[in-house]
């Protein structure tokens, strides 16, 4: 059976410093699965090793059963992973369906000259992550935090992914933003999206995922039900700085 | 493409006027005219990939040069007929081109800028020393085929080819393709986080980028019948290419067509009043000014403008 | 053969000086300082307008030089590249458009043509069977020094260290409790008294002239490209690589041929190493 996402082993390595230490796990379809770990603990590298915006020391990475380890980051998004960032990424000229636009574009020349941008697939896009139908013009200097996460997150499901990469998408939100972006992915979740969540805010990832990876220093330190991980030891006193 | 009714009637009325300038224009200010068509051509082929991608070329002379001599060699040294030896110029722009800058355009646009500078003094000095039996060294090459005689039928030629251009270019932005360049302009690593690939993207605006600048740099050598480094090889050229998009409006066609016009008749204005190189201290001021006021040029002043009115009517 | 060893460390000295100021801006500020080739023209024109012009003593040519060069770093800071916010293509433009402007207006004041300068230093010297201006040498000994003071500087100092700190991560800086702004302003000002000074020389090795404000600018991209950010010592290095081909293709080769060699080695490290043979991992 091939994992949607199987990590083996992964190490990476800057100069003397080791940002990721033997890290091994995989998701199962369907799977929604939490990363926690104290700040630096190495988990944003993870997922840039994961979608090859950071090449790994060692160590492979297989999507389906393929090894994409060696494919470019564009390649690996056309395979069905795909990413959200710490810091939203928008198109800072562009209004909230251009943004989306670029995200559903083919990665081919002809067929972008020869064929029309899908209008409706656009609006549909942005509707279904909670824009009103006035905001589909706005520009990103005109969006609050939220809306830029959740224009992100628009933009990374219009490249039609299977499994999503979360980075602290709840980070610098409101309440009910945060109530917002919960009940999307709880949707996507639903339809069988597969999903790798990392944040801190630990009270709204719990009920969004089935099980959690605890990482420290780079290396896991625990995995399994969330309760289970919240209640080892080791995971409560690095979060401490006692570890 | 989203074309509306009023895209076909600017259009139409662009074109018409410009084909019913000759009846309303003196000798001078056509000759004037034909030079800002070319310079309009250079800038529209400048911001297809500069303008838009960011990617900031100084090459542009390097882009044109090569054009220009290839089919000034090949048609005074080796006698073949202008309609063979301009396509193979284009050609040889692109080739020449992309095997030049191709490993610059993998990586930080920053350096691409660099790299490009580089090479047009590269080029400024290369041109005068190597086969100067061929190219004329220092002096460069005169007595060239010349396409039209006279300035009536020398703006002809100019306007078509500035107008052909400017409607493939416009029509081509007007596609996904213009959104993805734009894009990259504005944060690259997004493109290549929406599953884009930018390299590839980078590659083919140079390539168009380059097809216009060796088509415009063949047909102006054969309009002005000479060729000389110094004129070409020049950073006050790439210079003037540069601001003319830029002012005019840079990620838009009209844009670089106004600028160029601006600029050739703020020179032409200038020229009686500061004949050497200190004209460019106040067309340079000027821009420089322009720029970080509103650095999308005048077509974004206009547009604002248009907006203002069209709110205050409703 | 000890012409070409001794022409060639000469050469590279001086371009050392010119390419430093230039890659300081570059690796702390991460800005492309197009006008950088200005500073060197300004302050040769003001060398020789003090120096020649008015008759006073050289080093009062070459202090003001320093002075306006400085000034001119930190008005270009303050009045372009801040409001700016970190946008590398408007600056790069600006900072272009700025160094036309500057050209076109020395040629309004000081007029088109190129003008010799007077050595700094006259007189020539025998070093191991090969005649050296001692203008040439007075020259590279000047830049050996700058250099080694601005190495101390960059090391020891307070100051230097927080430049090399925004070098490497400005938000890991700023939160240390390093300024970027007061950091860049320093820098800015420090380019600029480089480039003048380095002017001062240039322009005493070839000659005075409006549009002399390319080549340097060029010599310094060619460091910054080869040599990469990060490192003073690797900068050095790179400046004398890059003399020596020039010196060797002028003698052996063709005169002619001068940049082709720097040109093809920019290349070649733009496809191997990207981020430059001294660079960190950047690219």
């Amino acid at each position: 059976m091939s994992y949607p996402l199987q990590i083996r082993n992964l190490v990476k390595r800057f100069g003397g410093l080791v940002a990721t230490n033997d890290v091994t796990f995989e998701i199962e379809q369907g799977q929604s699965v939490g990363i926690i770990g104290p700040n630096g603990a190495g988990k944003t590298t993870i997922f840039s090793q994961i979608m090859g915006e950071i090449r790994q020391t060692s160590g492979t990475i297989k999507l389906y059963g393929e090894d994409i380890g060696a494919l470019s980051t564009s390649d690996r998004i056309r395979r069905g992973v795909s990413r959200t960032y710490q810091v939203p990424r928008p198109f800072s000229d562009m209004s909230v369906v251009e943004n989306i636009r670029v995200g559903l574009m083919p990665d081919s020349i002809w067929q972008m000259v020869i064929r029309s941008p899908n209008r409706d697939r656009e609006i549909e896009l942005a509707l279904s992550v909670g824009f009103a139908e006035t905001d589909l013009q706005r520009t990103p200097s005109e969006l609050s935090m939220g809306d830029l996460r959740k224009l992100e997150m628009a933009r990374t499901m219009a490249t039609n992914p299977t499994v999503m990469l979360l980075d602290e998408v709840f980070a610098g939100l409101t309440v009910g933003e945060i109530a917002q972006i919960a009940a999307l992915i709880q949707q996507m979740r639903k339809d069988g999206m597969t999903f790798l969540i990392v944040s801190h805010d630990l009270k709204a990832l719990e009920p969004l995922v089935d099980t959690a990876i605890a990482i420290n220093q780079g290396g896991i330190i625990a995995q399994g039900q969330f309760g289970d991980v919240m209640a080892n030891e080791t995971v409560r006193s690095s979060y401490l700085g006692t570890a | 493409m989203g074309l509306r009714w009023y895209h076909f009637v600017l259009w139409a009325a662009f074109i018409g006027g410009m084909f019913m300038l000759p009846e309303f224009a003196s000798k001078g200010t056509l000759r004037t005219i034909i030079f800002a068509n070319f310079l309009a051509i250079f800038a529209i082929s400048w911001d297809v990939l500069s303008g838009r991608t960011g990617y900031i070329s100084f090459g542009h002379p390097f882009l044109i040069g090569i054009g220009a001599y290839t089919t000034a060699i090949l048609t005074k040294r080796f006698d073949v007929p202008v309609e063979y030896s301009i396509p193979i110029a284009v050609v040889v722009t692109m080739i020449g081109g992309l095997i030049v800058l191709l490993p610059a355009l993998r990586i930080k646009g920053s350096y691409f800028a660099l790299v490009t500078l580089a090479y047009m003094e590269l080029m400024y000095q290369l041109v005068q020393v190597i086969r100067p039996d061929l190219t004329g060294g220092t002096r460069g090459i005169s007595g060239l085929t010349t396409l039209t005689r006279g300035a009536v039928n020398g703006y002809y030629m100019s306007v078509s080819l500035m107008l052909i251009i400017a409607l493939a270019m416009w029509l081509l932005m007007r596609t996904r393709v213009g959104t993805a360049l734009s894009a990259i302009g504005m944060n690259e690593e997004s493109v290549r986080g929406s599953g884009l690939s930018p390299t590839r993207l980078k590659f083919f605006a140079f390539l168009t980028s380059a097809f216009i600048a060796g088509l415009g740099g063949a047909f102006y050598v054969h309009y002005l019948g000479s060729i000389a480094p110094r004129a070409l090889f020049e950073i006050n050229f790439a210079f003037t290419i540069i601001v003319a998009a830029l002012i005019g409006g840079a990620s838009t066609i009209i844009g670089p067509i106004v600028g160029a016009f601006f600029l050739t008749f703020l020179l032409e204005f200038l020229r009686p009043i500061l004949p050497g190189a200190e004209r460019y201290f106040v067309y340079g001021g000027v821009a420089l000014f322009l720029y970080m006021y509103q650095p999308k040029g005048l077509y974004e002043i206009f547009m604002r403008g248009w907006a203002k009115l069209r709110g205050t009517r409703t | 053969m000890t012409q070409i060893l001794i022409q060639g460390l000469l050469l590279s000295g001086l371009y050392a000086l010119i390419a430093m100021g230039f890659t300081l801006i570059f690796s702390v500020g991460r800005v492309l300082n197009l006008a950088y080739g200005a500073y060197l023209m300004v302050g040769g024109y003001i060398y020789f307008y003090v120096a020649q012009t008015l008759g006073m003593p050289k080093i009062a040519g070459v202090l003001l030089a320093a002075v306006v060069g400085c000034a001119m770093g930190l008005l270009k800071y303050r009045l372009i590249v801040r409001p700016m916010k970190g946008d590398h293509v408007a600056i790069e433009i600006s900072t272009l458009i700025l160094a036309v402007v500057l050209q076109a207006g020395i040629v309004l004041v000081f007029g088109d043509s190129s003008k010799i300068l007077l050595p700094i230093v006259p007189g020539v010297i025998q070093v191991a069977g090969a005649s050296v201006t001692y203008n040439i040498l007075a020259a590279t000994l000047a830049s050996w020094a700058i250099l080694g003071g601005l190495y101390m500087f960059v090391r020891k100092t307070h100051v230097g260290r927080a430049m090399q700190a925004v070098s490497m991560d400005k938000k890991g800086a700023a939160i240390s409790g390093v300024d970027p702004d007061s950091v860049n302003m320093i820098t800015w000002g420090i380019s600029g008294t480089l480039g003048a000074i380095a002017g001062v020389f240039f322009a005493s090795y070839t000659q005075l002239s409006p549009s002399m404000w390319v080549a340097p600018l060029i010599i310094a991209v060619a460091v910054v490209i080869v040599g990469g950010i990060g490192s003073i010592v690797g900068t050095l290095i790179v400046a004398h690589i890059i003399g020596f081909m020039e010196i060797i293709s002028v003698a052996w080769i063709a005169p002619e041929l001068r940049g082709v060699f720097t040109m093809l080695l920019i290349i070649g490290v733009l496809i191997i190493r990207p981020q430059g043979l001294f660079g960190r991992e950047e690219l």
